[in-house]
């Protein structure tokens, strides 16, 4: 971090003076002012850092996380390992050349509500944030070391006695309860407490490099670099170049980003739920207990369809905001199989018997074919002409399904349970063909579960009968506490 | 042809008429100021000037017809497990918001609503896209909400 703030303040500080006075300075007799004017920018800003550092606590609580931070204004806050919505540890560039990582704990508090816990060495990461996931899941856990709740120094330094007694260990099995936990059953150790995680899936960097080829980004930006070439050819002004150079400036910006972000792509599954690893520049290993996958979504743009790729998509509570586009990806490209393996993970049960033939008939399925899903009647095709066969939506056991998009094919998949609120709207023209647009209002996120223009009907039926569902399923819903339904 | 928006267990409960009186005044001030603007220009420059001052007349005009029925079109009813909202004349929209779900209930009242004796009463889900508010109850009425409203999310408080 103090390395970090250094270069950072470097640079700053070379930035901000203007260049010509910076050469006259340097070729200038008090030369010598600029190196003390540096100096003394760089030791102000490193003792600050140390300062922030010192100041920077957190303390592990039977059920919450304590951060202390702050110089001046000072921040104390409290998250519920109860709330806790993903685990997710994050290594930007620099701070992979010190080996450092930051530990960010989203509960679902709106933007900026996580908990990041930043920096820390590698394995420590590693062992918090298997202490964390197992506290959250309802895992007796105890400190050999210091009492429970001791405050930990932030930092590389405070938490450097390594695998020794300041280290979390499950307690044995519990003489009373909890019994045949499969956490428990692995030998105890500085590990332990890491749950087993397999590896179901990792993206090729060929097909990830096809996929972003072939993206919708890069149609617009190929379309725009023709327009720009042709309004140039047709003007004679190469001034047309210069004045588009910002949009496709914008678009490589995305479009880099999203090749360096998803780069060495990994899924696995854990007992802690699902574990996502990638990032070229900046790694990111999230974790993403079960149940607290608020909706998916499967989409196939329009270049990806002759290689059946799908791109899966999830809300999470607290992923929302301007992270979202890294966060929340849960398979940046896979074929149809993988897209399925990965929304198993996350949903492992629809609730029906042939979970698959329904799939299919969301993912490229219309109104001509045989299926369960019950679609748009024909009269909305003035309202929807290239689409309105593909939009309807199903429901199952489990979850509601909505699908819809033919260039860019869409299908949401939403659990009861999740649902948080339901909206229905309709205009003059739907009035008039007696239809009405239904949405499913879930966490802020990618996914927005929606689907247009329904027979009015239909519209008013799925809105009673879901209100209904997704009550008696959040009665049956599992405990926050994912652990503890087996113990019980 | 039912409508989808006319469940047939439901009875609405409507705001408040003086909801007319609150929308109104706002609206007339932000088209009344342009509109004299434009006469007063129009008298004494150009009569091109006449075209800014109709602008916002049509608009005012188009509004004083309009706000009446867009409040007696809202509605909203407390059913056991979940309250629903409806609006709009042109555009119709309906929201189910379950009691479980509520994570904060907000109840604001600006100057001019205190001085017409009317509260406005929002309710909030983990979701940003659950657009649940209710403009136009009497203070009472939105405090008897409110309490109801929180006391019922209580009883069924669920996880995200």
């Amino acid at each position: 971090m103090v390395g970090a703030a250094l270069v950072i303040l470097g640079q700053q500080s070379l930035d901000d003076g203007p260049r010509g006075g910076l050469i006259t300075l340097v070729s200038g007799e008090y030369w010598w002012t600029l190196l003390v004017a540096l100096a003394a920018v760089a030791l102000v800003g490193w003792s600050y850092s140390v300062l922030a550092w010192r100041m920077t606590t957190y303390a592990i609580g039977e059920e919450t996380v304590h951060l202390r931070r702050g110089i001046l204004f000072r921040q104390q806050r409290h998250a519920r390992l109860d709330r806790l919505q993903s685990v997710d540890i994050r290594q930007p560039l620099v701070a992979r050349f010190f080996g450092l990582c930051e530990l960010t704990l989203e509960t679902a508090g709106g933007t900026d509500s996580g908990v990041a816990i930043g920096f820390l060495k590698g394995s420590d990461a590693d062992e918090l944030r298997a202490e964390l996931l197992a506290r959250a899941a309802g895992l007796k856990v105890a400190r050999t070391g210091p009492a429970a709740g001791a405050p930990t120094q932030a930092s590389p330094g405070a938490v450097a006695a390594p695998a020794g007694p300041g280290h979390a260990v499950p307690v044995g099995p519990a003489p009373e309860g909890q019994p045949g936990q499969p956490l428990e059953a692995v030998a105890p150790g500085p590990t332990s407490l890491e749950a087993p995680q397999v590896p179901v899936l990792s993206v090729p960097l060929g097909r990830l490099i096809a996929s972003v080829v072939r993206s919708g980004a890069m149609i617009t930006l190929v379309a725009w670099a023709l327009v720009v070439v042709v309004v140039m050819i047709a003007t004679g002004e190469f001034a047309v170049i210069s004045a588009s150079l910002p949009a496709v400036l914008g678009a490589g910006g995305y479009l880099f980003g999203r090749l360096t972000g998803e780069f060495d792509f990994r899924v696995a599954i854990s007992p802690d739920g699902v574990r996502l690893r990638h990032g070229m520049l900046e790694t990111r290993s999230q974790t993403i207990p079960p149940g607290r996958v608020q909706a998916v979504r499967l989409v196939q743009s329009v270049l990806w369809r002759g290689r059946d790729w799908w791109r899966v998509q999830v809300n999470v509570a607290g992923y929302g905001g301007e992270s979202e586009e890294k966060n929340s990806v849960l398979l940046p490209v896979g074929t149809r199989e993988e897209a399925l393996t990965v929304l198993s993970l996350v949903l492992p049960d629809l609730g029906v018997d042939e979970p698959r033939r329904i799939l299919d008939a969301g993912l490229d399925g219309d109104s001509r074919t045989e299926s369960v899903y019950v679609t748009a009647p024909r009269r909305t095709r003035i309202l929807d002409p290239v689409a309105w066969r593909r939009n309807g939506f199903t429901v199952t056991g489990r979850a509601l399904l909505l699908r819809r998009g033919r260039m860019v094919k869409i299908l949401d998949v939403v659990p009861h349970e999740r649902t948080q609120s339901l909206g229905l709207s309709q205009g003059p023209w739907q009035r008039r063909l007696g239809v009405a647009s239904f949405q499913v209002h879930s966490t802020e996120g990618p996914v927005h579960p929606e689907a247009p223009h329904l027979d009015a009907g239909d519209a008013a039926r799925l809105m009673a009968e879901q209100a209904t569902r997704a009550r008696s399923a959040r009665a049956a819903a599992g405990p926050e506490r994912w652990m503890e339904r087996q113990g019980e | 042809m039912t409508s989808p928006f006319e469940p047939h267990d439901v009875t609405w409960s409507r705001v408040s008429p003086r909801l007319v009186t609150a929308m109104l005044v706002p609206a007339t001030i932000s088209l009344g100021i342009p509109m004299v603007v434009g006469v007063v220009l129009a008298v004494t420059i150009s009569p091109w000037f006449w075209l800014l001052a109709g602008v916002p007349a049509v608009f005012l005009l188009w509004s004083i017809l309009l706000i009446p029925r867009q409040v007696r079109a809202i509605g909203y009813a407390e059913r056991d497990d979940d309250l629903l909202i409806r609006k709009g004349v042109m555009f119709r929209s309906m929201v189910v918001v379950p009691y479980g779900r509520m994570q904060y209930v907000d109840v604001e009242a600006g100057p001019l609503d205190r001085k017409l004796g009317l509260a406005k009463v929002q309710l909030h889900t983990a979701s940003v896209g659950t657009d649940a508010q209710i403009p136009g109850l009497p203070p009472d009425e939105a405090a008897r909400l409110r309490d109801r409203l929180a006391s019922r999310g209580e009883a069924r408080l669920a996880g995200l």
